[in-house]
């Protein structure tokens, strides 16, 4: 006997190879299958699309702070428009201090348009889109955010 | 006929013994040896230890004392576990239940919060011993980098169980915590998504943190500290060989052993010696080494009662998202990187650790060279020993500002004012 003769087939070579291919695949369809998982397709957060009430309760000149929201809105002389209070930096929320925000967890300042006056921030505040719904109530959209010239005229 | 019932009887509470216990108490060193071997739970050491590693001012101990608080943990854990809900705002009743109307349930919960800070420090202060006297050196470098992984997964536990009590302190810590996360460059925003649940911390990233903290990251810990003990207990602890008396052979008795060992797969070369070499230089586990260890358990035992009675476990308001406290802090092992984030965000809360776990990782297979080893603060290993220890010095003067000098607004403040 050669030791030609004891080489292994060919076809069960590839046979072989295709195996370990089929398990490659599967295992990484598996790990894409444990990640996709680990990513919720329902939240049961607040709705990001919410009414804050009718421009009414927002009287002109004023900046109401929305808590829950943690939203500023403002009714400036040109329209109304909303600025998120949480900080760029680490999350915290700011305060109105000043002309503008500050932040207490860092020190962050910013300007009456959010934008980053000093301190770590890295970024300016959010600007969120405000609509009118049919029924007349201010909304806002946490999904859309706008730059800082946005004003609803109400 | 009195006796012989008697005497039958203890024969067969005997055999009853035997079935269960095999080997009685050990009278002679051999038999000491045999139960160290024989046992389950005693076969972790060796049956004979080098009189080297066996010293106090090598180890410290601190390697035993991780482990040790690892166990207080997972008992105390489990206990919690009983009356803890993993869901707001139950979550943060039931910690008012355990601090109030469970019996006994304010010392667990203040051995298990203790504890977990304890574990924070001791595994940082092992790690900076096992620096200090090269024992990361061949054939133990892969063994440094199963060690660095256990810091890492320590501070993971930490962290996850840090946010369990649903007050201020919790939810703030995590905010901050998770937020710089985010700043890790392309996938930031969604690591946080992922780890939250969800875009804010509620009842997704209670459950997602409580099953991280009592399932996932203490299984995955379990693992890797056997691993690493395993690797220890083959390898034998470093100095052992250049501190033995070069009588070696000439015993007779005892001839040098030439057991070695390659873990299949894991580990890669087989060349440490299962036991240190000198008979003269070794004395049996039981009783030295268990002794020992059974002390040395008793000690953070107690300590951790008398602190536990004294210092109570902090438990603010109900975590309110509304309502910032001033100054909002990570837990205190992360000040040091806060303390980095609140000049630059993208360098303290990414670049520097990232860099800092990387060169951790990276030790052993940097520094090569074998001299050193198994010795505190070699003058082979200068270079080395001098760039860790300002780093660490570094690490640890930032963590201090970050927690004591640090006060609203981040802004600077004296401690004792």
């Amino acid at each position: 006997m050669t030791k030609k003769d004891v080489l292994p087939d060919p076809v069960r070579r590839s046979m072989f190879a295709i195996g370990c291919i089929a398990v490659g695949a599967a295992t990484a369809g598996f790990l894409a299958a444990t990640f996709r998982f680990l990513v919720p397709n329902v939240l049961y957060e607040p709705s990001r699309r919410f009414d804050i009430g009718p421009p009414s309760d927002f009287p002109p000149g004023a900046v109401t702070f929305l808590p829950d929201r943690r939203l500023y809105v403002f009714n400036g002389p040109d329209g109304f428009y909303a600025i998120s209070s949480i900080c760029t930096h680490l999350g915290c929320n700011v305060k109105r201090g000043g002309p503008g925000f500050e932040c207490p967890c860092h020190g962050s300042r910013f300007d009456e348009n959010g934008q980053v006056a000093q301190g770590p921030a890295p970024k300016a505040l959010a600007w969120y889109a405000l609509s009118l719904s049919p029924h007349a109530q201010l909304v806002v959209d946490l999904d859309q955010q706008v730059s800082p010239e946005f004003r609803l005229r109400a | 006929m009195s006796q012989t019932i008697g005497s039958r009887t203890l024969t067969w509470l005997d055999g009853a013994r035997r079935s269960v216990c095999r080997i009685g108490w050990p009278a002679t060193d051999k038999d000491r040896a045999a139960a160290m071997i024989s046992s389950l739970f005693l076969h972790i050491h060796p049956a004979r230890v080098s009189r080297h590693v066996l010293k106090p001012t090598y180890t410290f101990a601190l390697g035993l004392i991780s482990g040790i608080l690892f166990i207080v943990l997972a008992v105390t854990g489990l206990a919690l576990m009983l009356y803890y809900v993993p869901y707001p705002p139950e979550a943060y009743r039931s910690m008012k239940d355990l601090q109030f109307v469970v019996t006994f349930g304010i010392v667990l919960r203040n051995i298990h919060r203790w504890s977990a800070h304890a574990m924070v420090g001791v595994v940082f202060l092992h790690m900076c011993r096992v620096f200090w006297t090269g024992s990361y050196k061949p054939p133990r470098e892969f063994n440094w980098v199963i060690g660095v992984v256990l810091l890492l997964l320590t501070l993971g536990l930490s962290f996850t169980g840090y946010l369990l009590p649903w007050d201020q302190l919790a939810f703030w810590a995590i905010t901050v915590g998770t937020n710089i996360a985010a700043y890790a460059p392309v996938v930031g925003d969604q690591v946080k998504f992922l780890l939250l649940g969800g875009h804010m911390i509620g009842p997704m990233t209670l459950l997602r943190f409580y099953v991280l903290h009592c399932v996932m990251l203490p299984l995955a810990m379990l693992l890797l500290i056997s691993l690493h003990v395993w690797r220890v207990r083959k390898d034998g602890l470093s100095g052992a060989e250049i501190h033995a008396s070069p009588t070696e052979e000439l015993a007779g008795a005892f001839p040098a052993s030439t057991k070695t060992y390659g873990l299949m797969a894991i580990g890669k070369r087989p060349r440490a010696s299962v036991e240190a070499r000198d008979p003269n230089d070794e004395v049996f586990a039981w009783p030295h080494l268990l002794y020992r260890e059974l002390l040395v358990a008793l000690a953070v035992i107690i300590v951790l009662h008398i602190v536990s009675l004294v210092f109570m476990a902090p438990l603010e308001e109900i975590a309110d998202p509304t309502r910032t406290p001033n100054p909002a802090k990570a837990p205190w092992y992360f000040l040091g990187l806060q303390e980095l984030v609140h000049y630059s965000a993208l360098m303290g809360g990414v670049i520097v650790p990232t860099l800092l776990v990387l060169a951790l990782l990276a030790v052993p297979y940097v520094d090569r060279g074998a001299a050193g080893s198994g010795r505190w603060f070699a003058p082979e290993r200068k270079m080395a020993n001098t760039i860790f220890t300002s780093l660490a010095a570094v690490f640890v003067v930032l963590t201090i500002v970050g927690t004591l000098f640090r006060g609203a607004n981040w802004a600077w403040v004296w401690p004792w004012k």
